[in-house]
This record gives structure tokens, sequence and C-alpha cells, in this order.
């Protein structure tokens, strides 16, 4: 072991450090939400919070934040997660992990939704029209979390069959056998299923219910 | 590794970057392989997994715990061959796609072994009975959502299927519960042992309701909806108790709203003799109520608290809560691990770094004044192995006076804090057994004066040497050169 530094220091030799201001200057200006925490102990500690809070409920939808729950905040961002070939969208957003307080990115996303979904701007009601019949119903796509679920409601609530999206058994004599359908923004008729859910709900303008043998 | 030990069984990653060769080559060169693990891992996709469904033969354990999967489709599940049946256990709760049902149903009623099933939310609550009657003998079960349309029949179907299964031990998922479901699972609640509710996000009188059959409970995980009515029910109801965490169901508002308090813990603390590990988010806290803990519960071995507000001191005193803490690691002499908040001075340290001689873990945040405060923890704590740090006034004198420590510890992390790039260097230079890393994401840390602060710095011993594949904003300090980039 090399003579020069201190490799055990005493606390007599520490006691006389005066205690660093405060203000560590540690983050440069373009990282961390918690820049306003760090500046100074008398800092009103709800300004901080808040800052921190809207900027991480914004990432929350779109990044992956491996927050654990202990303050081991860094730590749950292995470096070694970046790949140069990863796409744009799974760049993770290094800044969300100093968020406060130490919430799982899991639990966190789930509170989020739960507060907006509290709110009824959340809830997502579309037309839904079976072939046939001339009176349609009115469906809140958000109380469903998966296409199983909404082809379950759909078909309790017209008392038919609907086939589930991905079942490529398409009876050649349909009776009273439906598939799903829907209208998208841009005014085209497309068959539930495809595109994941999350996406569906964003695309879906009303829903139709057609024989089978129609598709 | 595949060449080297092709009888391998077991593999188990955190924190990883897998991608879906490497699951193939796992499928296809173990032909023995048994268990796989990925907790908290990444880069695969749900085509990794239909390799590994398809060739691995004598699986046991398939777990994705927390891991973020690229979910193509549901598809891979069916790729299990009908004649495989050696499942024992599978956690699927991070993927976000719904899996092929009956392709489930199928795997899970000709698995004789299978005790642990952890569902994805996808799953539909009303599947549920028909999986569990397909496995009674089930010890572990992770629900899907636990919401549906309130219909009596589904609700008697799922209690029925509930109630056969005798040896439910452990129960979690209730993602989206609604309370009218919840009494579906009172059959089974004096038998279980770990409840894990922290995504049902359902009020105090659904949630005492449930706990007060619990007569069983040693591990209870749940959301602060709980206040601290329930959790004076929980001290009364769950003698067994021996871990208990809640979580903030509104981490990021400013005024509490629920009416959870220290009292919920002093509770706790007082009516559960085998209470040892905790971990607690609320927004007050008194130097009063952490000594009546510590003095409750001598027997603790974990305590992590979170006060949500960064640097709150003694609401009742406006104190700083050194001596709260300080009576924790002075009474629990068997302290492993501690997490603290609130406003803290040097003081506290001084008593972690005096009485808290079994801690292995220390996690700190917004405390300390000085140097003299991470140096009583890293010169005191004699079996301190990870200590990780964030938005404290440390810096380079206490981590050079104690460099040789580092040694001794597994890892520590600094974020936010006063170490000096130069510092950084030093301690690299002088000490060649240590990986000193230095994460800057606003450009090398060289392109400004040595004595300007590090945002990360990370420390750990090893025999390896230095990374290779670190990202360009990763830094070790070392003897080569006084920066190298990888």
């Amino acid at each position: 072991m090399e003579e020069e530094i201190m490799v055990m220091g005493t606390l007599e030799q520490l006691s006389s450090v005066s205690p660093l201001s405060s203000s560590s200057s540690s983050s440069s200006p373009t990282t961390h939400d918690n820049n306003n925490i760090n500046s100074s102990i008398n800092n009103h500690p709800s300004s901080s919070s808040s800052s921190c809070s809207s900027l991480c409920v914004s990432n929350v939808s779109t990044k992956r934040t491996d927050l654990s729950t202990d303050l081991r905040l860094g730590l749950s961002l292995s470096p070694s997660q970046q790949l140069p070939s990863i796409s744009s969208q799974q760049i993770r957003e290094h800044r969300s992990f100093d968020c406060w307080p130490p919430v799982k990115s899991t639990l966190r996303s789930t509170l989020v939704e739960k507060s907006q979904t509290t709110s009824s701007s959340s809830s997502l009601f579309v037309k839904v029209y079976m072939e046939g019949i001339p009176i349609g119903r009115k469906l809140n796509l958000r109380a469903h979390h998966s296409y199983h679920a909404l082809v379950k409601a759909l078909s309790h609530m017209f008392k038919t069959t609907i086939l589930c999206p991905g079942s490529h058994q398409l009876p050649l004599k349909s009776g009273n056998v439906h598939v799903l359908t829907y209208e998208d923004q841009e005014g085209d008729w497309m068959m539930v299923g495809d595109v994941p859910w999350e996406m569906f709900l964003t695309s879906v303008k009303k829903l139709k219910i057609t024989r089978a043998d129609r598709c | 590794m595949a060449g080297a030990y092709p009888w391998l069984e077991e593999i188990r990653l955190k924190r990883m970057v897998v991608s879906d060769e490497s699951l193939e080559i796992i499928a296809k060169s173990f032909k023995n392989f048994k268990v796989l693990v990925l907790s908290s891992c990444e880069g695969f996709t749900t085509e990794g997994l239909a390799a590994i469904a398809a060739n691995c033969r004598n699986l046991r354990e398939l777990d994705l715990r927390e891991s973020e999967v690229e979910d193509l489709s549901g598809r891979w599940l069916s790729d299990f061959p009908d004649s495989y049946t050696s499942l024992e256990s599978l956690n699927i709760s991070c993927l976000g796609n719904e899996v092929n049902l009956l392709a489930l149903e199928r795997l899970v009623s000709r698995c004789p072994n299978l005790k642990t099933l952890r569902l994805n939310r996808a799953v539909p609550l009303d599947r549920l009975p028909n999986l569990l009657r397909g496995a009674p003998q089930l010890a572990e079960l992770g629900t899907g959502a636990y919401t549906s349309e309130m219909r009596p029949d589904v609700f008697s179907n799922l209690a029925e299927a509930f109630a056969g299964c005798k040896q439910l031990k452990t129960l979690s998922g209730f993602w989206d519960a609604l309370p009218s479901y919840l009494p579906a699972v009172y059959p089974i609640c004096s038998q279980l042992t770990s409840l894990n509710l922290s995504y049902a996000t359902v009020q105090s009188p659904d949630l005492i309701k449930l706990v007060s059959l619990c007569e069983k409970l040693q591990k209870l995980w749940v959301l602060d909806y709980i206040e601290d009515d329930g959790l004076e029910i929980l001290a009364a109801s769950c003698k067994d108790l021996r871990e208990l965490r809640v979580f903030p169901s509104d981490p990021f508002g400013l005024e509490p709203n629920v009416a959870l308090t220290e009292q919920g813990l002093v509770s706790v603390s007082e009516g559960c003799p085998k209470l040892q590990s905790v971990l607690y988010f609320c927004r007050q806290m008194s130097n009063a109520a952490l000594n009546t803990i510590a003095r409750n519960r001598p027997n603790m071995t974990r305590f992590r608290l979170c006060i949500i507000e960064p640097r709150s001191p003694d609401y009742l005193t406006l104190q700083p809560l050194d001596d709260g803490f300080g009576a924790i690691v002075e009474h629990c002499k068997d302290l492993r691990r501690l997490s603290l908040s609130g406003l803290l001075t040097d003081r506290v340290f001084e008593y972690i770094g005096t009485y808290g001689k079994k801690l292995e873990m220390l996690s700190v945040a917004f405390a300390g004044d000085s140097d003299l405060g991470l140096h009583h923890v890293l010169s005191g704590c004699d079996n301190l192995r990870k200590l990780e740090i964030r938005d404290c006034p440390f810096g380079d004198k206490a981590l050079l006076a104690n460099a040789a420590k580092l040694e001794t510890m597994r890892s520590l992390w600094m974020s936010s804090c006063s170490v000096s790039f130069g510092a950084c260097k030093v301690l690299g230079q002088k000490m060649p057994r240590l990986n000193v890393e230095v994460m800057d994401e606003s450009g090398p840390p060289d392109s400004r004066p040595e004595s300007s602060p590090v945002e990360k710095l990370y420390v750990y011993r090893t025999v390896a040497g230095p990374r290779l594949d670190m990202p360009g904003f990763v830094w070790t300090m070392d003897d080569d050169s006084a920066l190298r980039i990888s």
C-alpha cells in the first residue's frame, strides 16, 4: 500500500474539518430534478418535491425507472443496460432515477393510473353496434384491461359469441358467431386485436360487432 | 458457459441485459436446465421465452420478476409441449400482454408439482377459478387484475375455487382490486402467511376486514390506505407478524391523503412481538415514537423509514430525528439494515458508528452536516457491506481517510454529494483492488476542474479489474490513466 494518502484517518484529523456548505453544487444545471432540493438546507421542501413530482409523474408512462423501494436509486440504473443498438424508445431517462421518494416504478405507475382513473377524463366510452340492430350501446373501454375482457363483456352484453382476437379459426358456416371490428381515427374499419391493447385504446373511435362470415 | 458447464441447471440474474439470443443458447445448450430467474432484467422478448418453453424439458422454475420484457405476443406459452409437466414455479407478473389463456390453463393443470403461480395483470378474474381448480396444490398465487363486472356467479365460482386451495399460503397481485370481490378470499385467510396488497388500491375498511381474518399472517405489504386504524387492528389480529411494508398511495402529493402517521407503526411495534422487518412510508415522525418502537422491538433486524418530505424534523419538537434513530441502533442490537430519513445531523451518524456494530446495509438521503458524519459510519460500523448515500454534504476527506474500509465492503454509492473528481482519481489510483466508477452525464469529468463534484460515484471491490462494457457516461478511475473511457 502506497504511503502518502491517509488510509486510516482519525477522528481528530477530521474534527477540524469545517462543515461543508450545504449547497452541494454537485449537479450541473442540465441534470437532476433534485437540484432544488440540493441547493440549500433551508430551501422550502415543498417546492422542490413538486418540481420533482411533476418530472417524476411525466416520466412514468414513457420510461422505465427501475427504482427499488430502498434509496438505491442510482444502483438500479445499471449503466450496462445502455446498448448502442437500442431504439430511441428504449433509451433510459437516467434523470428520472433521482426521484424521491424511492418508490418502485411498477407501483408508481399503478398509483398514477389510479389517480387518473378516478378523474372522469380517463374513462373512454365508445359506441358499440351489433350488425342488424339499429340501437347501439355504450361501453367504457377503460373498465377493461385486455381484449379478452372486452370481448367477454361484449359477448355478455349482446348475448352472442364473439371470437377472440388471435383465434384464427373462422367457422365456415357461422350462424350466431361474430367478430369485433373498430373504426380508427382515420375512419378505417379494422379487425380488433392486431395491435397492443394500450395502442388500441388510443386509436379506437367506435366498435362494431360483425357477423363472422362477412370478414 | 455452454461449453464449460453443459450440466448447468440454474441461472439467476439480476439487473442484467439478457438477449433473446442468450435465452436461445440457454434453451439449447443445457440439457438438464431447471431454473431460470431473471430479476429486474431486460433486453429480451417473448421470443426468447418461447425458446425456453420449447426446449427446456426439465424446467422447474421460470421467474421473470420485475423484468422488462418486450411482449410481442402471448403465444410463447403455447410452446411448452404437451408432454411437459415439470413446472413448479412460474412468475410472469411483469408481462404486459395477455398470454394464451387456454394454453395457460392446460399447462397449469398438467403440472402436478406447480406450487407457485404469479399471473400478470392481463389475466382476467373470471378465468382465475379454472386455473385454481387445475392446481389445488398451489402454495403461492399472484392474481391478475382483481376486478370484473360484479356478478354473483363469478363471485361464488371464485370463492369456491379459492376454498379448494387448501395449501395456499401466499397471495399477491390484486391489481385494480374491486372491494366487493375481496371476500372471495375470506375462506383461506386463516391459512395465509404472506399477503401482498401493494397494488390493491382499496380503502381502509375493506383492508381491515381482510387482514383481521389472517391470524397466521407473517408478512404484509400494503398501501397506506390501511391507515393508523387498520394497523391497530393488524396489531391486534396478527400476532405472528414478522414483516410489514407500508407503501405511499400518493407519494408525490404535498398533503397527506390518508390518516397514516407514526402511530400506526407504533401500534404494530407494540402488538406484534415477532416484528423484525419494517419498511414504512409516512409523512410525520417523532423522536418519541422512534424511541418507543426501539424499546418495544429490540429484535428488529431491518428498519427502513421513509418520511416523504426530505429533512422533515420531529413534528412535535421540530428537532432533528437523531435521537430517535439513535435509539433504534442502540436498542436493536441485531440491526442489519437501516434506512434513514427526516432531518438528521452528524450526530445520528455518531450513534450509528457507535452502536451499529452488526449493521450491514445503510441508506442515507438528505442528511448530515459534514464529512464527520460519513467518517463515523465508515470507521465505526464493523460489519458494513453496502452503503448508499444521496444528497448529503459528504466529501473527499472522509472518503479518502477510510479508503481501506472500502475494500472490506461490497459497495459504496454516493450521488449528489460533494466528492470531487480529483479525490476519485486519487482513490482509483491508490486502491487498485477497487473499481472507482464515476458517472456523469454532463460530459467527461476532466473537462471540469478537479475540485468540481462528481454526479455519481460507485466504488466496489474487484478481482477482475475495471469493466470494459460501460456506456459513455461512466468512467473508471484507475492507475493506468487518470481517466479511462471504455
